[in-house]
């Protein structure tokens, strides 16, 4: 908070004394409107900055002048002798009370009351004490020492030790051809280490963290959500990004307006929120970060979203779209009317927000600096603002990379890692034109640099990759010639002919001068087709959109059998390596070991010969699970083309295409429901076994758990009692079904009875107990 | 008041450049390609630690192919909304003094020179055309698209 509050007295004292001249004309001419207005803007943002710190008297002095001034420029009273003379009273005050600030002193005596009463118009000429009250202002020598510079000279220095760098680089390079005798090493790593030095000092003198700007939005939150009564929390992440100070300048207005309306229309008062199912407290987070040299700024609410239906109705309304162009936009397009001059969702105007000026400034106002904003609303999950800004002037890492023998760079937080098929542990894929190369369980598309930038490819096929994330954790695979090395590089800027394909950031120059266009990865990546992830990372119902639109995710692997087959996606819980002699029974009844479980193993064929390793999916349906065995797991695929149906095996819907090879795709509902009547229906019922019968137990017992029944412990109540035939009943009274065994063949005394070794017909039995309970 | 004017020889022709305008007169030897760019667009190169785009009149004139790589190729730096350009030509030589004010064309220059050229001026070396530096940079591209 200390960062702040210097600013807001180094601000004040700036103001105070631009002002020195404007007081003194004002007072010669108070009815000067531009010196009036030049006044009343300065007080106004005084009292503006005072609700950051707590100094209430700074901001009812500041607030009374405020008031009166507005009065005078409305027209409702007019300035005169003692007005003036009040205000120049505050400002005077106004001065006095800065400089205690900045001392670090408490705010001494004086009475304030007079002044405001003065301002008022309610203190005769008699009595009057408009002098500032024998508080004289003294220029103490506790002032910080601080200059301000144009910028223009500090880019002056920047550009001059960027030239530094490279006439040392220079230097570097003729000294290697001398040999190592020359006497120069000792001085030249001094120079160097001395540019070093100098180069971060100058990039300091420009960069500023985030934070100082994000302090001030938890209290500006806080008092916003108190008058309009709701709670919100404040999130505050990153906020070390450090940014061109003239760059946070710029943004904070942009920001504050896009946080006002987050807080005013964005959150729900709490009684919708609790409505809704939601916390009562609704949570805005507000983040940053770097992105090569972009800095991405998160606004994130959780409130009810962007109404796109009601926005859409506005601008038919406003005769900006007709309802044909309406009913073709999708839903990210209704909600790109936010941007529209003249449309604001808000049903009332309040004093937060929603007082003409909308979105579409907010955003014109960061495309001035060359910021983007972008917008992304789930009906009732929240509304998420992303404000992308050029870091001017930074030194980025890089890292240089070929494409048909010429050099790139790339900003290094981009890059993921970069892989190669030289080791051999690279998976291909090939789907169409694209390939897919696997990094870490995951298919990436590839991209070739060369391609996207219409350069001559070179013949061999794409041997080395740089894996890249962008914005939401897109990664996609870029496919270079070859990787020279990482570089601190200064980038700058380049001229419109060149910025123009979009495929560029910048330039930068190596250590020989060689100016290297930086790539815009992300455009090369979006423009190359790669699908961009417009929907929150954590948010699940996003993701499982896209889903239903296409066709079925399904996982490709080689069956033991040997054939390509296909099984939906979904149903697969997770995919584990085992060794055969995990396979228990190998055939159509058979089991696998997998860590402490054993699950039923299917797709193993009668009399098949097992791999040494396997891959088996978990297949889950929510309630049980089964094994499913392959030789290896291909990939992952969209179903496009149809099904045709294969007569014969039951376990099998039918075969479809698969990037050009047949595919059998598995019928899960045929797996599970076969399971299902091999575990019992998986309903769990309990049995009692007669304890004092080690025959039960021992014969019995495991019989029936393997159908998926459980056997009680002790007292417990159960739904099913093996009893003797002779048992009383007391022996089950506290069983909802008895199943009562004898232990000869043939036709007993009684009809209930089953003759002990009757397998068929106690499993019978057991069903028919089963379904006697559900119903 | 006379003007000085640097003469630039440029697809056979010469013609003049304002000098107040140009910086300087160099020799470029490499020049880094910029994919996707627009044709006359000749590629990059530093100026000192200055990215320096360089153009190809010729190919913005679309008066001539652009000529097959030579070795050195003389290039007149300009500065425009903070960018440095640098102008290929064949040849930059003299300066000279304007006799008069720029004269509106009167015959038409030929296809290619009418776009940019501002006018034409008398001066010691005769009477030349003096060319628009805004239209050189900004190519053929953006007069056919306005």
């Amino acid at each position: 908070m200390d960062d702040l509050l210097t600013e807001f007295v180094a601000e004040t004292r700036e103001m105070l004394a631009a002002l020195a001249g404007e007081i003194v004309a004002w007072e010669a001419d108070p009815a000067d409107r531009g010196r009036l207005d030049t006044i009343f803007r300065f007080v106004h943002t005084v009292k503006g900055n005072c609700g950051f710190f707590d100094f209430p008297r700074l901001e009812a002095l500041s607030h009374a002048a405020e008031d009166a001034l507005a009065d005078v420029r409305a027209g409702r009273r007019s300035a005169d002798r003692r007005l003036v003379d009040a205000v120049l009273a505050v400002i005077d005050r106004i001065g006095v009370m800065i400089e205690e600030i900045e001392r670090g002193e408490s705010l001494s005596e004086a009475n304030d009351e007079t002044l405001i009463a003065a301002l008022n118009g309610e203190l005769h000429d008699a009595e009057t004490p408009i002098a500032s009250g024998g508080v004289q202002p003294s220029f103490s020598t506790a002032e910080q020492r601080t200059i301000r510079l144009p910028v223009e000279l500090i880019d002056q220095v920047m550009s001059g030790v960027s030239e530094m760098v490279l006439a040392r680089n220079d230097l570097a390079r003729r000294m290697q051809v001398l040999g190592s005798d020359t006497g120069l090493e000792a001085p030249f790593s001094r120079l160097s280490a001395l540019i070093a030095e100098v180069r971060d000092a100058i990039t300091r003198t420009r960069m500023r963290r985030i934070e100082g700007l994000f302090a001030t939005f938890p209290r500006l939150v806080r008092d916003l959500s108190a008058e309009l009564g709701k709670q919100v929390f404040v999130e505050l992440e990153n906020g070390e990004v450090e940014l061109d100070r003239e760059m946070i300048e710029l943004i904070r207005d942009p920001l504050l307006h896009i946080i006002r309306n987050a807080v005013d229309h964005g959150i729900e008062p709490p009684a919708d929120r609790r409505a809704a199912g939601k916390r009562e407290a609704g949570m805005l987070t507000i983040s940053a970060r770097q992105s090569g040299n972009t800095i991405l700024i998160g606004i994130m609410d959780d409130g009810r979203g962007i109404d796109c239906e009601r926005l859409a109705a506005k601008a038919l309304a406003a005769g900006l779209r007709t309802e044909e162009q309406l009913a073709a936009m999708s839903r990210e397009e209704r909600i790109e009317l936010i941007f529209e001059p003249g449309l604001s969702t808000a049903e009332a105007i309040t004093a937060i927000s929603g007082r003409g000026v909308g979105m579409d400034v907010v955003r014109a106002n960061i495309e001035k600096f060359g910021g983007t904003l972008e917008i992304e609303s789930l009906p009732g999950e929240g509304t998420r603002f992303l404000i992308c800004v050029p870091l001017t002037l930074s030194i980025l890492p890089s890292l240089t990379v070929e494409a048909a023998g010429q050099t790139f760079a790339i900003p290094r937080s981009y890059v993921e890692e970069i892989v190669s098929t030289a080791g051999g542990s690279l998976e291909f894929a090939q789907v169409g034109e694209r390939r897919y190369v696997t990094f870490r369980d995951r298919r990436l598309a590839c991209v070739s640099l060369g391609d996207a930038l219409e350069l001559e490819a070179t013949a061999d096929e794409a041997s080395l990759f740089v894996i890249l994330r962008l914005g939401w954790g897109d990664l996609y695979a870029l496919a270079v010639d070859r990787i020279f090395d990482h570089h601190e590089l200064v980038i700058k800027p380049l001229s419109p002919g060149i910025m123009q394909s979009g495929l560029f950031v910048g330039c930068t120059q190596l250590d020989d001068g060689t100016p290297v266009l930086v790539l815009d990865v992300a455009a090369i990546g979006y423009g190359a087709g790669i699908p961009r992830e417009l929907h929150r990372p954590a948010s699940g119902t996003a993701r499982a959109a896209p889903a239903q639109r296409e066709g079925l995710r399904v996982v490709l692997f080689s069956a033991l059998c040997g054939e390509r087959r296909a099984i939906a996606m979904s149903a697969v819980e997770q995919v584990e390596h085992a060794p055969a002699t995990a396979v228990r029974n190998p055939g159509p009844n058979a089991q696998i070991v997998l860590g402490d479980e054993i699950l039923p193993l299917l797709g193993v064929p009668e009399g098949a010969e097992l791999p040494p390793r396997l891959s088996v999916m978990r297949l889950g349906d929510g309630t049980q699970q089964i094994a499913y065995a392959s030789r290896k797991v291909l990939e992952i695929a969209t179903l496009s083309g149809g099904l045709r149906r294969v007569e014969g095996d039951g376990g099998l819907v039918g075969v479809t295409l698969v990037d050009g090879e047949t595919a059998e795709l598995v019928d899960c509902h045929a797996l599970f429901a076969r399971h299902g009547q091999r575990s019992g229906g998986g309903r769990e019922l309990t049995c009692r076994l007669s304890n004092d019968d080690g025959w039960m137990r021992n014969f019995l017992g495991p019989i029936i758990e393997a159908a998926g029944y459980r056997i009680a412990v002790g007292d417990e109540p159960v739904d099913i009692a093996f009893v003797d035939f002779a048992a009383e009943g007391e022996a089950f009274a506290d069983a909802r079904k008895a199943i009562r065994l004898r232990d000869r063949p043939g036709s007993g005394d009684g009809s209930d009875t089953i003759y002990r070794y009757d397998r068929a017909a106690l499993m019978a039995a057991l069903v028919r107990a089963g379904e006697e309970l559900a119903a | 008041m006379s003007e000085m004017l640097l003469v630039v020889a440029l697809a056979g022709r010469r013609a003049a450049l304002p000098a107040l305008e140009v910086n300087s007169v160099i020799e470029l030897t490499t020049v880094t390609p910029v994919p996707r760019a627009a044709a006359h667009v000749a590629g990059l190169a530093a100026l000192r630690s200055r990215p320096l785009t360089v153009i190809d009149c010729c190919v913005a004139l679309g008066v001539a192919p652009p000529p097959a790589d030579g070795d050195a190729r003389r290039a007149v730096v300009v500065e425009h909304d903070g960018h440095l350009y640098g102008l290929l030509v064949d040849a930059a030589d003299d300066i000279v003094a304007t006799l008069a004010e720029p004269q509106p064309l009167g015959a038409d220059p030929g296809p290619g020179w009418r776009r940019v050229a501002m006018g034409k001026v008398e001066t010691e070396a005769g009477s030349l055309l003096l060319l628009d530096i805004e239209a050189l940079i900004g190519g053929r591209d953006r007069s056919l698209a306005a």
